[in-house]
């Protein structure tokens, strides 16, 4: 009894009504700016979701470790290190698909490495994570080689008639492969989670590790899936930085946007549309934070004041709002009961 | 259980210090000095001779970044080299990898007697007053170091980015079929981005009154203003997708993230222009879009005052380099004669003071 409680907390289950009050709110906003200036609210949402599609994937690699028990602070390492490798399979082959590939492995591959040290040699799972972030900055900032060129990297692929919708056509069937592929992970995972067997289970273990044994349910074995299934978001988060978004890579180019995704899953509660929310939000102010310099000189008067604001402190914009948010509406984030915990058999 | 946990991560730690230290090491080390042909020539000065006043010994410090950053350090690298190629010095550089590392770094060449030392970028301003006043016989270039007060051992080779950005507006104005373009730009915090940016904004109005500028400074500090391709990337598109046809780039590694990012739309008709160095060279995934670039000439510069300094009229205070614009490559031929002609007008007016870029720094 106690079980199914605490697993029915923090689903999806219930009609968010407030967060249907934000989001209809802000549509309505968009509406109104598209009428006054259709281009500009345009590349402003365009803008909004190509900055959230690293942060969205990147917490749903943490989702998927922390719905199983296993924290990982580690994601910006990981991000980096398939960054890093996704650029050099790049540069070899020049062919964007095996890179993205190559970086997928990489990043399962960094996931199992996590798995090792803090499912099997029960390693403090922080230090875990600050080894992986550490080892990244280190490690991608020695091998990398001013000079590499590449041939490119992904355009965008624009879905027929779908794209020719106003406002939403660009915004959403407009994008490069990495940005759909993180559209459609975020309902693969939500279903993933709440909708399947191996979602039931991943939360039994990252909730009562104890009470998922007794009914047979291999509990590390789920965690190392899992884990390693995070490291290829993670991963994937990489290769949109150096394969979609810049085309060449630069040391400690993910900037903290690992962090930043751990925020917005907290922000979130654990769940894929909740983090979805959160990035898009993170996004949006960093392209306000832009489009509000570009603007400096065309403020109506009585709004003038905003363009002599220093550009560091409307680039506070994205954390303020994030705070105001997460104190404001988002209230108390329960994570699973069991995280950080290893899972030894009585 | 405990035992092998300690032990691979003692063998993380000491893999990840073994990288460190290898790269630190690269860039202390001395370059080796070329074998000169089959002349038996008496064996050439080592840096352990520095101390000697017959030798002449360049240093230079890098700011944040490493020294083939295909901008700054390079550029003032290579008038290193060229000082160490026509004056026979002998140089070595040293990579600043935290900026509070400047002063030590700085150290390691006054410790080891060098003549001249150059520290390349704003931010160095301080250390390398403090050092130039705790070491009066070495003489300091600062790179972009303007210099409030005299101090008699260093020259800070400033330039006009001001002029610079001036006919980068012109170019940008005249190339603009939308009326609108735009600037991606590294933080306000450098006062030389800002330079750059008003007289990109004043020269695109000076050729056309009525055209909108749109730029946008980075909200990071000193620490990642300059090294966030990604976010120039997203400024380039977010001003391309609001009708922008010609992007300038100014703000190191930011800036180069937007002119790729422009490279990737140049199928839209989409101009982009480099700053600092001669960006074709350097950034060559740019060069579908790269019509020029705003050009600070830090080599020349570098080189002209070691050359000063080894004649022994080493100019102290502000020491101004030249600017210009960076060659057309492949668009020589798509930017209409009368444009060119109008953009060697507005250099000869900038030279002679007949026009002002309106900056006030």
């Amino acid at each position: 009894m106690q079980i199914t409680d605490t697993l029915a907390r923090p689903s999806a289950a219930r009609i968010p009504w407030l967060t249907i009050g934000v989001w209809g709110g802000l549509a309505i906003l968009v509406l109104v700016a598209y009428v006054r200036a259709p281009q500009a609210t345009t590349a402003v949402l365009t803008s909004t979701i190509r900055q959230s599609t690293p942060i969205i994937l990147g917490a749903l690699a943490g989702i998927m470790c922390e719905r199983s028990g296993v924290i990982n602070i580690g994601i910006e390492g990981m991000m980096l290190i398939c960054a890093f490798l996704g650029f050099l399979f790049n540069v070899w082959t020049g062919d964007l698909i095996l890179a993205t590939m190559g970086a997928l492995l990489v990043g399962a591959a960094v996931g199992a490495f996590h798995a090792l040290m803090s499912i099997t040699l029960k390693v403090d799972q922080i230090i875990a994570g600050t080894v992986i972030n550490i080892l990244a900055v280190g490690l991608t900032g020695y091998f990398y080689q001013q000079g590499l060129t590449t041939r490119g990297k992904f355009s965008p692929v624009s879905i027929p008639v779908l794209a020719d919708i106003p406002i939403i056509g660009p915004v959403f069937f407009s994008n490069p492969p990495i940005t759909y592929a993180s559209l459609i992970l975020i309902v693969v995972i939500h279903v993933l989670l709440f909708r399947t067997a191996w979602g039931l289970r991943t939360r039994a273990v990252g909730e009562h590790p104890a009470a998922a044994d007794t009914v047979g349910i291999a509990v590390n074995r789920v965690r190392y899936i899992n884990v390693i299934i995070g490291g290829m978001l993670a991963g994937l988060a990489g290769a949109f930085l150096t394969l979609e978004s810049v085309g060449s890579f630069e040391r400690n180019m993910t900037n903290g946007r690992g962090f930043v995704s751990l925020a917005v899953m907290i922000f979130g509660k654990w769940t894929p549309f909740g983090a979805w929310g959160g990035s898009l939000l993170f996004g949006f102010a960093n392209a306000m934070q832009s489009q509000i310099q570009f603007l400096k000189n065309q403020l109506p008067s009585w709004l003038a004041w905003i363009g002599d604001l220093p550009p560091q402190f409307i680039g506070m914009l994205p954390y303020v709002l994030t705070i105001a948010v997460l104190a404001g509406f988002v209230g108390r984030a329960r994570p699973p009961a069991a995280i950080g915990k290893v899972y030894e058999k009585e | 259980m405990k035992r092998s946990v300690s032990l691979i991560i003692l063998l993380l730690v000491a893999a990840l210090i073994a990288a460190c230290g290898g790269q630190q090491a690269g860039g202390a080390t001395p370059t080796a000095a070329p074998a000169t042909g089959a002349t038996p020539a008496p064996a050439r000065p080592t840096e352990a001779d520095c101390p000697k006043p017959e030798v002449l010994c360049v240093g230079l410090v890098t700011d944040v970044g490493e020294i083939d950053d295909k901008s700054f350090n390079q550029s003032a690298w290579e008038g290193v080299k060229r000082a160490e190629a026509e004056l026979g010095a002998i140089v070595n550089y040293v990579e600043t990898k935290d900026a509070k590392d400047y002063d030590a770094n700085i150290a390691l060449f006054t410790e080891k007697g060098y003549d001249v030392i150059v520290t390349v970028g704003f931010a160095l301003g301080e250390a390398t007053a403090k050092a130039a006043k705790e070491n009066p016989n070495v003489k300091f270039i600062g790179v972009d170091q303007f210099q409030a007060e005299e101090i008699p051992n260093v020259a800070g080779l400033i330039f006009a980015e001001d002029k610079a950005g001036f006919l980068a507006g012109v170019l940008a104005a005249g190339m603009s079929k939308s009326n609108k373009i735009a600037a991606v730009l590294g933080t306000n915090l450098v006062p030389p981005v800002v330079a750059f940016k008003e007289g990109y904004e004043n020269g695109a109005k000076y050729l056309k009154p009525d055209i909108q500028v749109i730029s946008t400074y980075h909200p990071g500090g000193l620490d990642t203003a300059f090294t966030d391709p990604k976010w120039g990337a997203d400024q380039a598109k977010l001003a391309i997708d609001q009708g922008a046809d010609v992007i300038f780039g100014a703000g190191g590694k930011t800036g180069n993230g937007a002119l790729i990012e422009t490279a990737a739309n140049a199928d839209k008709g989409v101009y982009c222009i480099g700053v600092d160095t001669d960006q074709w060279e350097t950034v060559p995934e740019a060069r579908p879009c790269l019509i020029s670039s705003a050009m600070k000439l830090i080599t020349p510069g570098v080189f002209d005052l070691i050359k000063k300094a080894q004649e022994g009229n080493f100019p102290s205070g502000n020491y101004v380099g030249e600017v210009g614009l960076a060659p057309f490559h492949d668009f020589e031929d798509k930017i209409p004669a009368e444009l060119k002609a109008k953009i060697a007008e507005v250099d000869k007016g900038l030279r002679d003071g007949s026009i002002s870029t309106g900056y006030k720094p």
